[in-house]
């Protein structure tokens, strides 16, 4: 009898500790970054709503306002974004914020589906890629008026700048931050591996041989990886040329060498192992950016953009930046781009109010104290001469680079057309046919070429 | 409860009356069945005439998506390969091996409660996307089966999921393991079986293999229908396994049809063409359940011959 009883209360012991087990599990990807941040969230409204009452009593505050934001990237930026919106809720005791932190991956995906259900939040963290996108759709609302009547005041941002962020003559991104395609390194794996470090003037060549030193050398990585449209796009404007066409139609550039000269390259790298296999690579490319192989010295270097070594300085201060390798004979292949965008949100209730903090965000001096050039460099040429003074090293290699990269950059190409995300995808499965030994390059060249155009034609119309 | 709410109704007739109390209990299953489920297909089905991109209003296209599909579009036909591999192979891999362990679950033995509720468990887990990390630790890079083969002396430089070739069989692997529901089924149908049939083909000498022919497999041919039906059709949806352990890679070797289907929609914003793909899905499972039951005469065998359906 006892024995009866026993068992099934065993077993259902044991099936609950069983999917507590895969609950936890399930906490330690992007979701658990999600929920602590959405969680501190939700505490710190509280606190706030309480000073909010608190005050309201004695001067007639404005209505009590609830933004919505949402921003990518690593744990290092929702921490601090999180501190920056409790100082501004303290200011502005009306104001208070449910945020939505995220990982890059997934985070339009997310966007979409907020957007076809209207309920996008009313401040948005935008990317290059993805603003001419949303803005063709009409979800981006036109900030030109708040700047007209100086509610956000750009007097001290370049033009060029906040150029970048109008879409069809309409302002529907803010820069908030520039920045331009940067090689990190680690100096520490040059020096084991015998190799001197890299300079602005290097070549190709030069990395191709430093990479596989570094490989027969100490067995470590050369290069984390090369596979991707940033990196191509810039390789394709070294020869001169653009990845798409003025207006995203088709691919810009005709001959088919410049990507089997490139596919060639990251082959040679992978098969004398100074780059990882995609299958090595993936196993990586899913942890945050302060444990990348380049991070944790276990490559020489990683293309990324130039607030890398910003971002990461809590796990390795070590880390340098260098201009990407320059092409003999070829043309400036960097640009200068927006690191990224706020932008509002056209279904937004509280437009004024979302604007206002993306002023204080880009003009003020407190609020930059704590961002701390972590998106990249400010937009504000004030805030620039103010951070000069309590640079960090790595903010401060950020800003010179900043400076060497505009000697090697053209002019910017038009925002990423639509269908782009699906281009870069069918890009990379070109490459890594080669990878995997599927096909030859020529065949990846011509076969990404017709793929690619097909869906930026069905995209233009 | 309910003779307060009839008493009043009395005086109309009765038979209104009965109907009056069923439709209101079951209002609640019904509103939730329009709402969630009927307005959303028919919008579904509206859509996939139209060029929708959740950002902005559709505009009617016709059959433009459905031809688009099946014409021009490579990825519709390798995800639809894809499915079909996986549907193949591991529905009849699940239930063989869930037949299997009902069998032996079908004997007296000591702590039989126990095994069960530990067959089942991968059911309850499977298609999780904790397990789901679990496995993309297991047969990843540095994963746990590389390292077991390494150390046997089994050096390579592409894991299981980051092979083409393999990729797919680790997620089949992940299906099988999931037989627990299946399980049940069988073992539910097999206490079902008279053991006097049993007996009998004992005194006449059937062997243990031939008992299981002729007796076993013809007596479950209704419960096998009836698990084949249900794991096809999910089969057919599989979609957390590819999107978790593979991300449909590597080089599409895993793009599941309801992956790639989330993809159009959700990364490429081509809702439209998406509900398109999901109305061809509709139509895929519906043919094959519609084979599989006018199959149904020929191999499924129902235990009183008069009136067994």
């Amino acid at each position: 009898m006892t024995k009866r009883l026993r068992l099934p209360t065993i077993m259902a012991f044991l099936l609950s500790v069983m999917i507590m087990i895969s609950a936890c599990s399930g906490g330690t990807g992007n979701s658990g970054a999600n929920g602590a941040g959405s969680a501190s969230t939700s505490s710190k409204q509280e606190t706030s709503s309480g000073t909010n009452a608190g005050s309201g009593n004695d001067n007639s505050d404005p209505e009590p306002v609830k933004l919505s934001i949402a921003w990518w990237g690593s744990q290092t930026r929702h921490d601090y974004t999180q501190k920056l919106l409790d100082l501004y809720t303290e200011l502005n005791p009306h104001v208070t914020f449910e945020a939505t932190p995220s990982g890059w991956d997934g985070y339009f995906d997310k966007l979409s589906a907020q957007a076809a259900g209207g309920k996008l939040p009313d401040i948005i963290q935008m990317d290059y890629q993805y603003i001419a996108t949303f803005s063709n759709n009409d979800l981006l609302a036109d900030l030109q008026p708040f700047v007209d009547n100086q509610t956000l005041d750009l007097g001290r941002v370049d033009e060029n700048i906040v150029g970048s962020g109008r879409v069809n003559g309409e302002l529907t991104g803010i820069a908030i931050s520039s920045t331009a395609m940067a090689v990190t390194y680690n100096p520490d794996v040059f020096a084991n591996a015998g190799v001197e470090a890299p300079i602005p003037e290097w070549t190709w060549e030069q990395f191709i041989d430093a990479m596989t030193r570094i490989a027969d050398n100490t067995g470590k990585l050369g290069t984390e990886s090369l596979i991707d449209t940033q990196t191509f796009s810039y390789w394709v404007r070294q020869h001169g040329q653009h990845l798409f066409k003025e207006d995203g139609s088709a691919l810009g550039y005709e001959d088919d060498a410049i990507m089997v000269e490139f596919i060639n390259m990251v082959k040679s790298l992978q098969d004398n192992k100074s780059m990882p296999t995609p299958d090595e690579r993936a196993q990586y490319e899913s942890r945050g950016k302060e444990a990348m192989p380049v991070v944790t010295g276990d490559a020489g270097v990683r293309f990324d953009w130039a607030n890398f070594t910003v971002i990461t300085a809590g796990s390795n201060p070590n880390l340098k930046l260098v201009t990407p390798p320059l092409k003999g004979g070829g043309e400036n292949g960097l640009w200068i781009k927006p690191g990224m965008f706020f932008s509002v949100a056209e279904s937004s209730n509280h437009k004024e109010e979302a604007v206002k903090f993306i002023n204080w965000f880009i003009n003020s001096k407190e609020a930059n104290d704590i961002i701390a050039a972590e998106r990249g460099i400010p937009v504000s040429s004030e805030i620039r001469d103010y951070l000069k003074t309590s640079l960090t090293p790595q903010q401060q290699d950020m800003f010179d680079y900043l400076n060497v990269a505009l000697q090697y950059s053209s002019p910017i190409d038009p925002p990423e057309p639509s269908g782009f995300a699906e281009v870069s995808k069918e890009f990379i499965d070109a490459v890594n046919k080669v990878m995997y030994d599927q096909i030859s390059p020529e065949e990846a060249a011509q076969n990404f070429r017709k793929v690619a155009n097909q869906i930026l034609e069905r995209n233009a119309n | 409860m309910k003779t307060i709410l009839m008493k009043p109704m009395l005086k109309r007739s009765r038979k209104e009356n009965e109907n009056l109390v069923g439709y209101t209990l079951l209002a609640p299953w019904l509103i939730g069945f329009l709402v969630i489920f009927v307005v959303p297909m028919a919008a579904s089905l509206y859509y996939s005439f139209t060029n929708y991109n959740m950002l902005r209003a559709p505009r009617f296209v016709g059959l433009d998506n459905y031809v688009r599909m099946f014409t021009q579009d490579d990825s519709f036909w390798i995800s639809l390969r894809v499915t079909f591999f996986y549907v193949l192979v591991m529905v009849p891999l699940r239930l063989a091996f869930a037949l299997f362990i009902a069998m032996l679950l079908n004997t007296r033995r000591k702590f039989l409660g126990l095994y069960r509720t530990f067959y089942y468990i991968p059911s309850i887990v499977g298609g999780s996307v904790a397990v789901s990390i679990v496995w993309k630790q297991i047969f990843g890079n540095d994963g746990v089966a590389m390292s077991l083969l390494a150390a046997i002396g089994i050096e390579q430089r592409l894991s299981f999921i980051g092979n083409p070739d393999t990729a797919i069989w680790t997620i089949i692997l992940l299906g099988v393991w999931q037989f627990g529901s299946s399980m049940l089924i069988f073992l539910a149908g097999l206490k079902q079986i008279p053991s006097s049939l049993y007996e009998s083909a004992l005194i006449d000498g059937a062997n243990a293999w031939s008992r299981f022919w002729r007796i076993t497999i013809p007596m479950l041919t209704p419960v096998i229908f009836f698990n084949l039906i249900l794991q096809i059709i999910n089969g057919f949806r599989v979609f957390t396994e590819g999107f978790i352990i593979t991300d449909g890679g590597p080089l599409d070797s895993t793009l599941f049809y309801v992956l790639n289907l989330y993809r159009r929609a959700f990364t490429y914003f081509e809702m439209g063409y998406s509900s398109a793909m999901a109305w061809a899905l509709v139509a895929i499972i519906a043919f094959f359940t519609l084979i599989l039951f006018k199959t149904q005469s020929s191999w499924v065998h129902y235990e009183s011959k008069e009136g067994g359906r």
